[in-house]
């Protein structure tokens, strides 16, 4: 199936576009929505698709996003490839049943378009949504362009529909600055695409639908225990599954995104190196660029893959650099920021001295240019 | 880089017409990378409007607002007050939707493109809801203005972007602003 280098087509066209596109080449066979700003131009373009004959999947159209993950859910269990999206207010509506289905095993792929949790009442990009939900038992992968969105939402039916794997993937994308700003995508054809995903023929879990079963059996402390385990497992074999798909997505498509977990940039070795992940990582290669032609040493860390969380990578590029600025645009109220918490975490447990900087910034939307990412490693360099 | 701000008011086509200035961007063999990023919050009809755009020969990494504009498009003459023309460069062009040179750029040797944007586009019956989309005529005449996008790719863009069906009035609408559009020294 590796075929070097598929032909592309320059397509101008908005992050939802692309995730749309994504599940439209990889063919699910049940979709069920709810619509929720920003994300609701995904759904809208795939009932499209459906509407056009486009394609063949069931569009379920339901009454919350409770209910949108439930068939999803239902369908997963049936054997078929599956795909929702959603946002913010909608995520947290859905929180039921993003647990039930991370527990659960089941390899949905959902996009959560990132808007802020209300109150106040906003629709702008933060990671608040999606970090609620970090112990869900989800894939979370953080994009930072367009193309990434499309590349993502494609290799992640394949991750979550591993049977070593089994577990639900979100791929998460900024409110607006990704979902409805234009900018290049490199679409490969149809064909191509879905000849990468490939047909959904081995299911993780399959219930007999002409003769379906179900037993309420309540579940004692070991048994318990033994499914946290295997799912502790299944997350860390996740972890090479990641990377494995980057490198053949690379053979495939003649793209990688580091190395599926982490991405640098910049050299391998500064003064100062800036974490972060989304929109914000992108624009801070513009800022590392700029500050090394003011003759400064800064580097950059992002991490692409949240859940699992790369330790070996974030462990190995610390011991080597000499400081961390993390810049989390979420928080753990009574805490910290999450990327920090857990990037600190990192070091200490593998004995790594690297000081750690953490910076909370675009809030709700709050603009984060390269020129403010550039000062605050200023900042940082003189402490 | 070049860099543009927009002002719109909603209804009039503004968003639309930042994708399809972007798409028209990409099309050029000098650029071939663009972005527009319409500026969302509760605007709705009549409320003012605003939209970056952004044009470059290599992939566009930044994520923010165009703080540092080259060109302004100005939908609208009455939202003119709406953008800081400190931040817009001296050497670019504006474009407005309006017949006479606007008063505070008399003298200040800028360089505008002049267009009766609304005239045009009602004379080819491109009005929705009482609003007059503008849209597709100001890229006629940002075509013709900067000089930076050339109308067969703007004709191009507009052609994908609204299918055979609705593409030939929204060519029209570019060509003829891009026909009438004067350019002038303020």
């Amino acid at each position: 199936m590796t075929k070097l280098v598929v032909q592309f087509d320059k397509k101008s066209m908005t992050g939802n576009d692309a995730a749309a596109y994504a599940a439209l080449y990889a063919k699910p066979k049940v979709i069920a929505v709810y619509p929720i700003t920003p994300q609701t131009t995904i759904i809208e373009k795939l009932s499209q698709y459906v509407d056009e004959g486009k394609l063949d999947a069931e569009f379920v159209i339901v009454e919350s996003e409770h209910s949108a993950l439930a068939a999803c859910m239902g369908a997963a269990w049936s054997g078929v490839r599956t795909f929702t999206a959603t946002s913010s207010q909608g995520l947290l509506y859905m929180a039921e049943n993003v647990f039930w289905s991370g527990y659960g095993r089941l390899p949905i792929v959902m996009p959560v378009v990132n808007r802020c949790l209300a109150p106040g009442w906003s629709i702008y990009q933060d990671l608040q949504d999606s970090m609620a939900f970090r112990d869900a038992g989800w894939i979370q992968i953080y994009t930072k362009n367009n193309q990434e969105v499309f590349d993502t939402v494609l290799q992640g039916f394949r991750i979550a529909e591993d049977k070593k794997i089994a577990l639900p993937f979100m791929p998460c994308l900024d409110g607006f600055v990704i979902s409805h700003t234009t900018a290049q995508v490199n679409l490969p054809n149809a064909e191509d695409s879905f000849n990468f995903v490939g047909e959904y023929s081995d299911p993780v879990i399959e219930v007999d639908t002409e003769n379906p079963w179900i037993f309420g059996g309540l579940v004692g402390p070991e048994k318990f225990n033994k499914d946290r385990k295997d799912l502790m497992e299944a997350m860390e074999r996740a972890k090479k599954k990641i990377v494995n798909m980057n490198k053949e997505f690379g053979e495939y498509f003649g793209r990688t995104y580091g190395n599926g977990l982490v991405e640098v940039y910049g050299d391998d070795v500064a003064d100062l190196t800036i974490v972060s992940m989304g929109t914000i990582a992108e624009e801070t290669q513009d800022a590392v660029d700029l500050l090394k032609e003011e003759g400064l040493s800064v580097n950059e860390l992002r991490i692409r893959t949240f859940r699992p969380f790369p330790e070996k990578d974030i462990a190995e590029f610390a011991k080597k650099n000499n400081k961390f600025l993390v810049i989390d645009r979420s928080v753990s109220f009574g805490h910290d920021g999450q990327l920090r918490i857990e990037t600190e975490a990192v070091l200490k447990r593998n004995n790594i001295d690297t000081p750690v900087e953490g910076r909370i910034m675009g809030l709700g939307g709050e603009d984060v240019p390269y020129t403010k990412i550039t000062a605050t490693a200023k900042e940082v360099l003189k402490e | 880089m070049i860099e543009i701000i927009q002002i719109s008011r909603g209804g009039s086509g503004g968003v639309t017409g930042a994708k399809i200035l972007a798409d028209a961007a990409m099309h050029e063999d000098k650029f071939g990378y663009s972005q527009a990023i319409p500026k969302y919050g509760s605007e709705r009809r009549g409320a003012a409007v605003e939209a970056y755009v952004r044009f470059d020969n290599k992939p566009i990494r930044l994520h923010s607002p165009v703080y540092d504009a080259d060109h302004a498009l100005v939908l609208d003459e009455s939202l003119i007050d709406r953008i800081d023309f400190e931040k817009v460069s001296k050497d670019g062009v504006v474009i407005v939707n309006c017949t006479k040179i606007p008063e505070q750029f008399k003298g200040s040797g800028r360089k505008i493109a002049l267009v009766d944007a609304t005239r045009i586009s009602q004379e080819l019956g491109l009005v929705l809801s009482g609003f007059t989309l503008v849209n597709m005529t100001m890229l006629g005449a940002f075509a013709k203005g900067t000089e930076i996008v050339s109308i067969e790719n703007l004709v191009k863009a507009i052609q994908e972007f609204w299918g055979e069906k609705r593409a030939p009035k929204n060519v029209e609408a570019a060509k003829r602003a891009f026909e009438e559009t004067k350019v002038v020294i303020a």
